[in-house]
């Protein structure tokens, strides 16, 4: 297995960073490089550079409400000023080794995986490729074959369901200027778009709302091995208490589908009348039906889904009694 | 020279007993030139030296032939291994790290279909390529090999077609990687696509295109490969047995793990001898299959065994890459080198067939077994490998530990476009020993029987034989049981831990080296053979072809010479790498090195002692049955101020004989019975092992932690505890692996979905629970020093243990491997359904409550163990075979003492009429040879 050959650029600053970028016409970020390099070394979509943010010292900002693209997840998953959920979520991706490597904008910014596309050039050779990276043979989804559309590749991040959680804003930057939105609102329902990010634009950051220290919340996470293992489903809820009274519920959920799933009108309108157990029941059912993954993944996506129902549940466990 | 040849003591030791005993070795001696780091002759530890030898170790099972052959040296101790510091400095040379000059590199082009036949291939584009060396393809060696002289059916690259995705179809060598894989994308071949098969059933039914033809010996026009018949026993009383439980088992098909994938260099060196570097279990088989492939005596090969990063049966067959790399290098005239990616190691694969496992256990009103009925259908993918002796695995290696009344097998292997199947650690007895274990486990519930009571009321004694003729000599199952019990708390603990926690046993038997070698006729060839020379340094250097694979062959070796010897172990030196200088050793397979090498070393040993002890004689003047060999030195037994360093013995033998050689050999005694398959399972002797695990199920998402496990197995003697211990906690990874996680999942078009190590999961350090090692030591006649194996065993009982800790857990019977959280949840949903159960939490959990016979199965299990302990220690050695519990006596022919015993290997047509039987179907074919057709 060889890696294919690229250019690798290490602008020092972002402006350098950006110019750069408007000036290649086929190229790809690298950050810690611990889901870009293993797809090149499987000569998935390749490109013949790639711009390293490594020596990008702006992206590294770390506060309660401010969270840099540059910043490594470990530094993240032990950092006493990180939200507390932000924190949790964290310290569940991966591994250690692999923490001290990515980033959390490679984290947001993941590839979409599928059990007929992370694999390696001759065995998708064997399948006669599929359409994510076909290879210029025109192929086909090999997971619903005949729907040469969309990619139902899976988004397999963590951190984004706590961000959705949180109310996240994700801040992006480009030759052209900078610009914000929603975090959810970031992804596009296709495995091989993925999100809105333009051509030569990156993630700079992640800010949370002013009042995020009021919000509490839990994240569980579905997967074999207690690390290495990307989530078969995750779900993050985050709530606010003012008075002994749920405020605030956003719920959101990843590893399911191509993008993470916002939950949170659900949530909002299961507080307005909140009874317990069975409010917790009742939305976490709501969840379940919410949520369609499809077969591409280690587990069936049927008990992803039955999982997402125990998931949710245990997440809301401490506002059981409210 | 005259009597009483003194040397002056020397400074003392650090070891005074202070107890008043003997004190060991009496008097420590400088020995200025005595060899070893130490210039001081140390005390010998009578510790470790038995009692029957005067020693002060105590031996339960009374003596063994070895004791004399103690000097209290390393045998029993704890030492690291002999070549762990090449491994941890990083200094140690695997497949990958061989780095010849001029060396090229060799890329596999494999076939992207399942299975085709190949119309054409095209390599000029290829060969034009600036760079590229040689190509070679089907057409470049036509010679077929196999580990096993039956069943040959593999090539070094495909002749005419593709059996499965990854079957090698060319290859090329090329300046460098980048060129290599350029080239061998710039070949075209023309495939005609056949339809292929994936599901094991489908093996057993006629095809247009069997797999392989094995011409007269065909088995219709299927993709049987093997088949299997064995009924023995009272099959009348299984049929009118009052407890049984039938399982259909569905196991998955594993992968060996191991972390170093394969690699290989070949070189055809200026006198025209070919040279191959690999990491092989079994270099012995790879000479021959490259003498046969390559067309040239073997005399002209030099097989050298690399460090081997791991093998656990998946590095034993020779493999096509390592032709291949012969073949470029024999055409290019330059070393070539081939290292496979991960992928790759997953297309040859070897490992544990998936299996189709219908297994039946019976018991009788009085609490015995009365017999075990097992149907095995196992998919052996497109090779042959080792699948012929996996078929018989998958039942004769359940007819111990426990003595039953009947034992009817039938076992298939098929052939499918998957990669081949193998050998891996606990080879074909793993998965029927799992569902034996659980049977028994639900029997015992039924029955209203303590299951470990159940068992310890049915177990083989010593000195025994199974059902179908094997020799058991020592068994510890007893003592291994007992110990789990105790420390596990199991009397407190089964059945009554709430929901979601559970404890379950199980038992394992596995064989110490297999009792016929594959080649040769044991009459005239030896299993294994050691050769020894010591020179005017002191040290010796041990020649063997023992393949150390990491299992420890090296340092068992070295210990066995070491302690005959009794030098420390940096005097011995171990070269067991190449065919040139090691003599022939059939490999580290079947648990046969350390009782097989080590017996062998042991008669090396003496031989070379007795000749240093000859010269001892004529400087000491005692006669050597009154010299005492200790630490580098000679010395008198009732005055050990009069003696001789090891050096200066050893300078005058070689003054007396010249050189100072021994060599020795172990063979198999004759033993087992005579019908066909009697040698499948027959082993010079048996480990047994018992392990309780404790998990906790999550019942809302079917997720099983292993939160401890018990695990006691009977290695016949711990030569090197560190090491069995070792072996131990790996074997209880890799089966926890088995049993919750790991699989080879093939994707709906028959494609291995998971040829990596992210997919295919092997369980990480989180989920390794506490296993506490327990070494029983059932001290075996005929083993080296007591020792059996402890390489595969220990793996067989860590799966039933936890699947019968799962039961006690939650109440389900799993009948599936692995057990993943999915599956395992879908069968709390069915079992919830079936109890009307809507919430998982509310599940009743087994309780347990003694019924009438299980008082009589303790009291029986007593008075065995009273047995067991006379026929251990030799006090009672009258004959005892399978059915003494059933009223037989031991000597007379069981068909002469009981109407309808049977003892058949080919079916009749009434045991082949259940149509829901698989591997029965297979017997519904006729070979050609007997159709009258060809």
């Amino acid at each position: 297995m060889r890696m294919p050959p690229f250019t690798l650029h290490t602008p020092d600053n972002l402006a350098k960073a950006l110019a750069l970028a408007s000036e290649l016409d086929n190229f790809d970020w690298v950050a810690g490089g611990t889901d870009l390099l293993p797809n090149y070394k499987w000569h998935l979509n390749p490109k013949p550079n790639v711009i390293s943010l490594a020596k990008v010292n702006e992206l590294t900002a770390l506060s309660g409400t401010v969270v840099g693209a540059m910043v490594r997840i470990h530094d993240l998953a032990n950092s006493e000023d990180a939200h507390p959920l932000i924190r949790e979520t964290a310290a569940t991706i991966a591994s250690v080794m692999i923490r001290r490597s990515a980033t959390v904008g490679g984290n947001i910014c993941l590839d979409t995986r599928c059990y007929w596309f992370n694999q390696t050039e001759e065995w998708r050779r064997s399948i006669d490729w599929c359409h994510k990276c076909d290879c210029d043979t025109g192929a086909d989804c090999r997971v619903i074959p005949n729907q040469n559309t969309l990619c139902v590749a899976t988004y397999q991040a963590d951190l984004a369901a706590a961000f959705i959680a949180l109310d996240a804003t994700i801040h992006l930057a480009s030759g052209a200027g900078a610009r914000s939105m929603p975090f959810a609102e970031f992804f596009q329902l296709d495995g091989m778009t993925r999100n809105v990010l333009k051509t030569g634009e990156l993630v700079t950051h992640v800010t949370l709302p002013e009042d995020a220290k009021n919000w509490q919340g839990a994240y569980q996470k579905l997967r074999l091995r207690e690390t290495w293992d990307f989530p078969e489903a995750g779900v993050a809820a985050a709530w606010k208490l003012e008075g002994g009274k749920i405020t605030g519920l956003r719920v959101a959920t990843t590893g399911c589908e191509s993008i993470p799933g916002d939950h949170s009108e659900m949530a909002a309108s299961a507080i307005e009348e909140w009874s317990g157990k069975d409010s917790i029941r009742e939305l976490s059912e709501g969840v379940r039906k919410a949520v369609k993954p499809v077969s591409n993944t280690y587990f069936p996506p049927a008990y992803r889904r039955k999982m997402l129902r125990v998931l949710t549940r245990r997440a809301l466990a401490p506002l059981e009694h409210l | 020279m005259a009597k009483g040849y003194r040397q002056a003591p020397g400074k003392s030791g650090d070891k005074k007993r202070t107890d008043g005993k003997r004190v060991a070795g009496q008097q420590d001696f400088g020995v200025p030139g005595s060899g070893g780091s130490d210039p001081h002759s140390k005390l010998q530890d009578l510790d470790y030296v038995p009692e029957s030898v005067g020693g002060w170790k105590k031996q339960p099972r009374g003596p063994h032939v070895h004791d004399r052959h103690v000097t209290g040296m390393t045998i029993g101790k704890s030492v690291p291994l002999v070549d762990a510091n090449w491994k941890m400095t990083g200094q140690a040379q695997y497949g990958d790290d061989i780095r010849l000059p001029g060396e090229l590199i060799g890329k596999i082009l494999r076939s992207p279909h399942h299975y085709a036949l190949i119309k054409s291939i095209d390599t000029s584009n290829a060969e034009a390529m600036e760079g590229v060396f040689a190509i070679a393809t089907g057409q470049d060696s036509v010679n077929k090999f196999g580990v096993l002289p039956v069943t040959k059916d593999e090539h070094a690259m495909a002749q005419d077609k593709v059996r499965h995705v990854g079957d090698l179809v060319a290859c090329v060598c090329a300046i460098d990687e980048a060129t290599a894989i350029e080239a061998m994308n710039a070949i075209s071949v023309e495939y005609e696509v056949l339809p292929s098969i994936h599901d094991m059933e489908d093996g057993l039914k006629d095809s247009e295109h069997p797999i392989h033809d094995r011409g007269k010996y065909h088995i219709g026009e299927s993709n049987v490969q093997k088949r299997v018949f064995q009924q023995f026993g009272d099959l009348d009383g299984m049929e009118r047995a009052p407890y049984r439980h039938e399982a259909d088992w569905e196991t998955a098909g594993l992968h060996h793990g191991f972390t170093e994938p394969h690699a290989v260099v070949a070189h055809w060196d200026p006198s025209g001898r070919l040279t191959v570097w690999s990491p092989q279990q079994v270099p012995h088989y790879l000479h021959r299959a490259l003498s046969a492939v390559l067309d040239i005596p073997m005399h002209q090969i030099n097989v050298h065994r690399t460090f081997v990063g791991g093998g656990f049966g998946g590095k034993s067959d020779p493999f096509p890459h390592e032709m291949c790399a012969a073949i470029l290098a024999r055409k290019s005239g330059r070393p070539v080198r081939i290292n496979f990616d991960r992928e790759e190691v997953y297309w040859i694969n070897r490992g544990r067939h998936p299996s189709r496992i219908q297994m039946g256990v019976f018991a009788d009103d009085e609490g015995r077994i009365s017999g075990i009925e097992t149907d095995a259908l196992i998919d052996g993918g497109a090779f042959a490998s080792f699948g012929h002796v996996t078929t018989y695995y998958n039942g004769v290696l359940h007819t111990a530990p426990y003595e039953i009344g009947g034992f009817n097998y039938t076992g298939a292997r098929v052939w499918t476009n998957k990669p081949a199947s193998g050998a891996m650690r606990g080879h074909g007895a793993v998965n029927s020993r799992c569902a034996v274990e659980v049977g028994i486990d639900a029997v015992s519930e039924q029955m209203k029987v303590d299951p470990m009571t159940f068992r310890l009321a049915n177990l083989l004694p010593p000195h025994s034989r199974t059902i179908t003729g094997f020799r058991v000599t020592s068994t510890g199952m007893r003592e291994c049981l007992a110990k789990v019990r105790e420390q596990s708390d199991w009397d407190e603990k089964f059945r009554n831990l709430p929901l979601g926690k559970g404890i379950g046993v199980g038992c394992g038997f596995f064989i110490s080296g297999s009792g016929l070698p594959i080649h040769w006729d044991p009459e005239n060839f030896p299993h294994a053979t050691v050769h020894l020379q010591c020179d005017m340094d002191g040290g010796v250097t041990v020649h063997t072809g023992a393949a150390e694979i990491g299992q420890g062959s090296d340092t068992a070796v070295a210990q066995a010479v070491s302690e005959v010897l009794a030098l420390p172990l940096d005097m011995i030196r171990i070269r067991s790498k190449e065919s040139d200088t090691a003599p022939v050793d059939l490999g580290s397979y079947s648990s046969r090195v350390t009782f097989m090498n080590c017996n062998a070393a042991i008669k090396a040993a003496c031989e070379l002692r007795d000749k240093v002890m000859k010269a001892a004689w004529e400087i000491t003047g005692y006669n050597p049955d009154v010299l005492v060999l200790g630490d580098r030195r000679i010395y008198y037994k009732h005055d050990p101020a009069i003696g001789v360093s090891w050096l200066e013995a050893v300078h005058k033998a070689q003054a007396d004989v010249g050189s100072l050689i021994a060599s020795g050999a172990y063979r198999t005694p004759p033993m087992g019975g005579v019908h066909k398959g009697a040698a499948a399972g027959l082993a010079p002797a048996y480990s047994f092992s018992a392990y309780v695990a404790e998990v906790d199920v999550d019942v809302e998402t079917g997720f099983v932690k292993i939160t401890k496990a018990w695990a006691a197995h009977d290695c016949g003697k711990a030569l090197n505890p560190l090491a069995v211990k070792g072996q131990i906690i790996g074997s209880c990874h890799m089966g926890m692996g088995q049993v919750l996680s790991e699989e080879m999942k093939y994707g709906r078009d028959g494609h291995l979905m998971n040829p990596d190590l992210l997919d295919y999961k092997i369980m990480s350090v989180h989920e390794m629970p506490d296993v506490v090692p327990i070494i029983v030591e059932s001290n075996d006649p005929e083993g080296p020093f007591g020792a059996k194996e402890a390489g595969e065993g220990p793996l067989l009982p860590i799966l039933p243990a936890v699947c019968n800790a799962i039961y006690d857990a939650i109440g389900i019977r799993i009948d599936e491997l692995p057990v993943t959280p999915d599956r395992l949840h879908k069968r709390i949903e069915k079992h919830c359904r079936k109890l009307g159960i809507n919430d998982p939490l509310d599940l009743p959990v087994p309780r347990f409550e003694a019924g009438p016979l299980q008082k009589k199965l303790a009291d029986r299990a007593d008075e065995h163990a009273k047995r067991d302990h006379l026929r251990d220690i030799q006090e009672d050695r009258s004959s005892y075979v399978n059915g003494v519990l059933f009223g037989f006596a031991p000597d007379k022919p069981m068909a002469e003492q009981k109407e309808g015993w049977r003892e058949a290997v080919v079916p009749t047509p009434k045991d082949l009429a259940d149509p829901s039987k698989r591997a029965a179907r297979a017997w519904g074919h006729v070979e050609r040879r007997h159709r009258g057709d060809d």
